[in-house]
């Protein structure tokens, strides 16, 4: 599993473009490269499905091939004619929800909205994403880091997106001297929230948490007063 | 000779560590452990019931610990850093055991990762003395403790993966900013981390917020 560190720790010049930050993460990037949704009926899609609910109800190492082709109405054949196994399917699987959870992120991006604004919209997107696909939430951010180096390099990737955003509050920050590691820490708070929530079956639910993790990214940049007003006007 | 439990739950910490969860057998763990199969499946029906009771002991130590030097001080700053301290100091003394307890119980399944969140939970009343403690308690998110919790556990796994086992004390002022900052702000956060080492004197650390623009500087009597 790759450490997370942001550019600001790491002492890399901080990317101005997201679209590059995206293509140096080597996530999937354009708009054209993107997967066709997933309620799209291809064999492979109706694989991915199933895998991810699969992993969903009994976790990746559990989960067999049958697990997959069953539900898919597929054959062990077809299965084998696009995957190589079942890591190389649950890579897949986790690239085209990443995909979407990036490209949500990237919707909510805009160079002239302000930091904390901007902090806010992206929160919401991802939330969103995560509680309209429970299946895949779990997989991206329950299994994903725990199942062999490609799925938590992704995991790791996707992490950093987020946290060189979220570091740019310090353009802004009240307090000069804030820790380097405060904006890792802010998403790890944030993470284990939303994990908890999965865990504990209510995925559907995750909107719930926007307060909270407004509030727990803001505070380290803007401070108390400024967090908590953002935090309440999320909550309506 | 020990009991043929905690000899097992012992050499389950120390073959994980080594290993990792995945390629351990449980041939590795009786060998380990010189029980026979026969008494390990009297003691646990499987690995996995045998890495859960392994990892229930490692966070019983370590609660242990932190409870104790959390109660040995007074105001809720200093219980803070005294637990993050006892913990770190553990996990760097301990490598097998931090890595098992951090690292490895979130690769095991469902059931373990659900273990695992309910030990960390414990730490969340410890943490949730800072509403009494801030001036804006009372205003807070209601999951801000358990955020504080993940952002203390989430640094740890980062410098455990990257193999920084034995720097871990020095992760302490980062560890105090993240639980302190979502209860007194980054200014008195900071502050407070500044205080540093040193025993800061009691009275030094009780107005936090805003208020502290006007404190005494760190070390000040």
């Amino acid at each position: 599993m790759p450490a997370i560190r942001s550019p600001h720790e790491s002492g890399e010049a901080p990317q101005g473009e997201l679209g590059g930050l995206i293509e140096r993460e080597r996530l999937p990037s354009g708009r054209e490269d993107l997967p066709e949704p997933i309620v799209a009926h291809s064999q492979r899609e109706r694989i991915l499905v199933a895998m991810a609910d699969s992993c969903a109800n009994k976790g990746f190492g559990a989960t067999t091939i049958a697990d997959i082709v069953r539900p898919a109405g597929v054959s062990r054949a077809t299965f084998y004619e696009l995957f190589e196994d079942k890591e190389d399917c649950f890579q897949a699987a986790m690239e085209l929800s990443l995909a979407d959870a990036m490209e949500r992120v990237v919707g909510a991006f805009s160079p002239d909205k302000p930091w904390a604004t901007l902090v806010r919209d992206s929160a919401a997107a991802f939330l969103d994403l995560l509680a309209s696909r429970p299946a895949f939430a779990r997989m991206a951010m329950v299994e994903a880091p725990a199942s062999g180096q490609r799925a938590s390099e992704m995991h790791a990737a996707g992490k950093r997106v987020l946290l060189t955003l979220l570091d740019r509050g310090r353009d802004e920050a009240i307090e000069p001297a804030i820790p380097a590691s405060a904006g890792r820490a802010a998403i790890a708070g944030a993470e284990s929230l939303i994990v908890g929530q999965i865990l504990a079956g209510n995925a559907e639910r995750l909107r719930d948490l926007l307060p909270d993790i407004v509030y727990i990214t803001i505070v380290p940049y803007l401070g108390q007063e400024e967090a908590l007003r953002h935090s309440r006007e999320v909550e309506a | 000779m020990r009991p043929q439990r905690e000899r097992l739950l012992e050499a389950a910490v120390r073959i994980v560590a080594e290993k990792g969860y995945a390629a351990t057998t449980i041939g590795d763990l009786t060998r380990e452990a010189s029980i026979s199969r026969t008494t390990f499946y009297e003691l646990y029906p499987d690995k996995e019931a045998c890495f859960l009771a392994a990892f229930d002991s490692v966070v019983e130590v370590l609660m242990r610990r932190i409870v104790r030097a959390y109660e040995a001080e007074e105001h809720w700053p200093q219980r803070a850093r005294a637990g993050l301290r006892a913990l770190l100091e553990t996990l760097a003394e301990e490598p097998a055991l931090a890595r098992l307890a951090m690292v490895d119980i979130s690769s095991v399944g469902p059931a373990a990762q659900r273990r695992h969140r309910v030990a960390m939970q414990r730490l969340t009343p410890l943490f949730d003395e800072g509403r009494d403690f801030a001036p804006r308690g009372h205003r807070l998110p209601a999951n801000t403790s358990r955020m504080a919790v993940g952002g203390v556990t989430g640094l740890i796994a980062d410098d455990l993966v990257a193999g920084r086992t034995e720097q871990l004390p020095e992760l302490l002022g980062d560890l105090l900013f993240a639980v302190l900052v979502p209860y007194v702000g980054p200014h008195a956060a900071v502050e407070e981390i500044r205080l540093g080492e040193g025993r800061p004197q009691p009275g030094a650390v009780n107005g936090p917020g805003p208020a502290t623009a006007g404190r005494p500087p760190a070390g000040s009597p």
